[in-house]
């Protein structure tokens, strides 16, 4: 394995598990909103689960980017 | 299905002699969704209750605060009580249990209140015993002022020594000194001064007489005489409780039953004569109405269906076949759909399992889910909810089966065959040779799985487009256009990236040959990458489309049907992962299970191995896969089309549970 190949994968690495955190990081705080409001209004569970999992789109991001350098 | 049950504007009329019988029939077919009246005029007023509606209120009211006396909220009867038999003996019932009920519950408040008072008293008492005073003289002299209480260290030496003419009582309490302190009147501020710096506290004492130590076998024994007394009290409450519970129960339901008919009135319009009682109806029920009224009120009373007004809103009552009925589960935690929009619990009954199925992908997690969900169906058939959710996991777990057995030829997390990128894999096929081979293999096969996702993303999210053009079409053909144009351009970019992996999977080739086989082939290179020149006209046309059906600011939301479909990916990525985490367990794990030699240890390894893939795998990844399966519904399928907000249809009925109103 060369040295480019191995600064890919690091590079894939980095893209899921940074990804990972600014989701981490979105998604804490949205639950956390999410919880109380669906604490004093049981309808508005399905609300707050929608902007709770919205975050998560970063991380897909992040797997496909790395999915694009570990197959490239 | 796709549309909720159709409904028909309708009043019911009739002759102010017939309200009763009239609003009785509604309650008992249950179809009529009321509109409450509030606008009064010279003409039309609102109701006046039913006659019996205050007496059956009083009465409701007297068993309510009995189930309560009795302490029965939860009382659920074994049997329904036919309610001519309630009605027969209601009445006499009432008068005796009534008396009854209260009086002795009111005599157990009292009794409770003497011997909480008087355990009081023994508390206060108790300290003071071993003094030898009797109670009265602590108090009511002229120049002496006393202090009884408690002090955390002993304030003997202080007080003597500052307040020469005193007298301290002490004695040794659990964790410090019971003392009683008597001082001339004038000494008074200096005593608290002392016993403030010990941290005195005062014990008031009961007014009382007598020697602290008699008194206090005279309560104790009071006490014992009460407590007597208290259970002779609650074994009657019992003996009523146990004879009557179910009466009362079932009583409280008739007659809340009965109020609820006899308050309908206060809903509706009346004029002198007559009444008018204005809602919904499903359309298909209407008929039945009417032959309802004329058998009932002989002709007094009659149904009229009005056409709906431009801004009338029908209430929802979402129509599925059974099958898709606990998909509904869903709906309800987002919101009803319009009337006039599409329901799409159809598609999430369709998606769900297939998306979920997906990501699980494993015959062996798949008939552990279909099994968990038959048992929660059939632990908790007494809630409706749990029964639906329950139906969901037994159809996500059946599709995660037949993927797991015909697509991904793997059962808890190992492999039928040894992968041929892998031929040292551990595989069932050690154990027993299953002549099923992958179609596609998770862990490998990559690209191939991620093309997948993105045509079910890409088919999902036209559906999408395709349902809020028939959700606009009707009332705005503006944003039914762009309806269009959105979809345009989704097929554009799909185009594009279906263009730009070519034939690299089995799946772009195939959607290349087929879906856009049609397009034309001719291409230009942009820095590098292949651009289709029809994606670039189809993606061009959509945005061009969008402003002027929208407005310019919605151009800003371009880029976000990129990320929707991209989101999709996460059915490639929760399929992978799990798969590559059931494969780390199992390649930790299983080597120690069959090779470490000593059985201690392969049972520990066996028992890691269990764990870790029962909670990781299995509940973990079901659950996140669950959630992905409803998310990629909820926000991206969704959002293209689904409004909410719809009122739900409840019409005039009632459920009883333990009545039954004929024999």
């Amino acid at each position: 394995m060369d040295i480019g190949t191995g600064l890919a994968l690091v590079g894939a690495g980095i893209a899921v598990g940074v990804a990972g955190l600014g989701t981490g990081l979105a998604q804490g705080q949205v639950g956390a909103a999410a919880v109380g409001a669906t604490a004093e209004d049981p309808k508005m569970f399905g609300k707050g689960l929608i902007l709770m999992v919205l975050p998560e789109t970063i991380v897909i991001f992040g797997f496909v980017v790395a999915i694009l350098l570990w197959i490239s | 299905m796709l549309r909720p049950e159709e409904m028909t504007r309708s009043v019911v009329v009739g002759s102010i002699d017939s309200l009763s019988v009239t609003i009785e029939c509604l309650y008992e077919l249950g179809v009529l969704h009321l509109i409450d009246f509030t606008a009064q005029d010279q003409d039309f007023r609102i109701g006046q209750p039913l006659p019996q509606a205050s007496d059956a209120s009083q009465k409701l009211l007297k068993l309510r605060s009995m189930i309560r006396s009795l302490d029965i909220e939860k009382h659920k009867p074994a049997d329904k009580m036919p309610v001519k038999d309630i009605k027969r003996r209601l009445e006499q019932a009432l008068v005796t249990l009534d008396q009854n009920v209260s009086s002795k519950s009111e005599a157990r408040q009292k009794i409770q209140t003497l011997i909480r008072e008087k355990e009081a008293d023994i508390r206060a008492l108790e300290p003071i015993a071993s003094f030898g005073i009797p109670v009265e003289n602590y108090e009511g002299f002229d120049n002496i002022t006393s202090f009884v209480g408690v002090c955390k260290r002993d304030p003997t030496a202080a007080i003597a020594s500052k307040i020469p003419e005193s007298e301290t009582l002490i004695a040794a309490g659990k964790s410090d000194a019971i003392v009683a302190v008597f001082v001339r009147n004038e000494d008074r501020a200096e005593a608290v001064r002392i016993l403030s710096e010990h941290e005195f506290q005062e014990i008031k004492l009961p007014k009382l007489k007598g020697d602290p130590s008699a008194l206090l076998d005279r309560l104790r024994a009071e006490i014992k005489g009460l407590e007597a007394d208290l259970a002779r009290t609650v074994k009657d409450i019992e003996a009523i409780r146990k004879k009557f519970a179910d009466f009362i129960v079932s009583s409280e339901e008739d007659l809340s039953i009965e109020v609820l008919k006899a308050e309908t009135p206060l809903r509706i319009a009346t004029t002198a004569n007559s009444f008018v009682i204005d809602g919904w109806i499903p359309t298909a029920r209407v008929q039945e109405i009417q032959t309802a009224l004329d058998t009932l009120c002989c002709g007094l009373a009659f149904v009229e269906t009005i056409p709906p007004e431009k801004d009338d809103e029908p209430p929802v009552e979402l129509k599925n076949p059974r099958p898709v009925k606990p998909f509904e589960f869903f709906m309800n935690l987002v919101s009803t759909p319009k009337y006039d929009e599409i329901d799409p619990t159809l598609i999430l009954f369709i998606t769900f399992p297939l998306f979920f199925g997906f990501m699980v992908g494993d015959l062996g997690f798949g008939v552990g889910l279909a099994l968990l969900g038959a048992l929660i169906r059939w632990k908790f058939k007494a809630y409706p909810d749990a029964v639906k959710l329950g139906s969901i996991i037994v159809a996500g777990g059946v599709i995660a089966s037949v993927f797991g057995l015909i697509v991904f030829a793997e059962a808890f997390g190992i492999p039928f065959h040894p992968p041929e990128e892998s031929p040292d894999e551990y595989s069932w096929a050690s154990v027993v040779d299953i002549p099923i081979h992958p179609m596609l293999e998770k862990m490998y096969d990559i690209k191939e799985m991620l093309a997948i996702s993105f045509v079910a993303g890409w088919i999902h999210l036209s559906l999408g487009f395709a349902f809020g053009f028939i959700n606009h079409v009707h009332h705005s053909k503006k944003h039914a256009i762009a309806k269009v144009a959105w979809f345009v351009l989704l097929l554009g970019l799909f185009e594009e990236m279906m263009f730009f992996v070519g034939d690299a999977t089995a799946t772009s080739g195939f959607v290349n040959s087929t879906v856009f086989a049609i397009f034309p082939d001719a291409a230009f290179s942009f820095s590098g990458i292949g651009v289709s020149i029809s994606a670039v006209v189809l993606m061009v046309v959509g945005v061009a489309l969008l402003p002027l059906t929208e407005g310019p600011l919605v151009l800003t939301e371009v880029i976000g049907v990129f990320t929707n479909l991209i989101s999709y990916a996460r059915l490639a990525a929760l399929a992978i992962g799990k798969g590559g985490m059931a494969f780390a367990f199992n390649t930790m794990l299983l080597p120690t299970v069959f090779e470490s030699g000593n059985i201690l240890i392969s049972a520990l390894a066996l028992v890691g191995l269990v764990v870790s893939q029962l909670f990781f795998v299995f509940f973990l990844g079901s659950l996140s896969a669950g959630i992905q399966a409803i998310r990629l519904n909820y926000v991206e399928f969704f959002i293209k089309f689904f409004e909410g907000g719809g009122t739900d249809f409840s019409p005039l009925k009632y459920e009883r549970k333990y009545s039954v109103a004929k024999e």
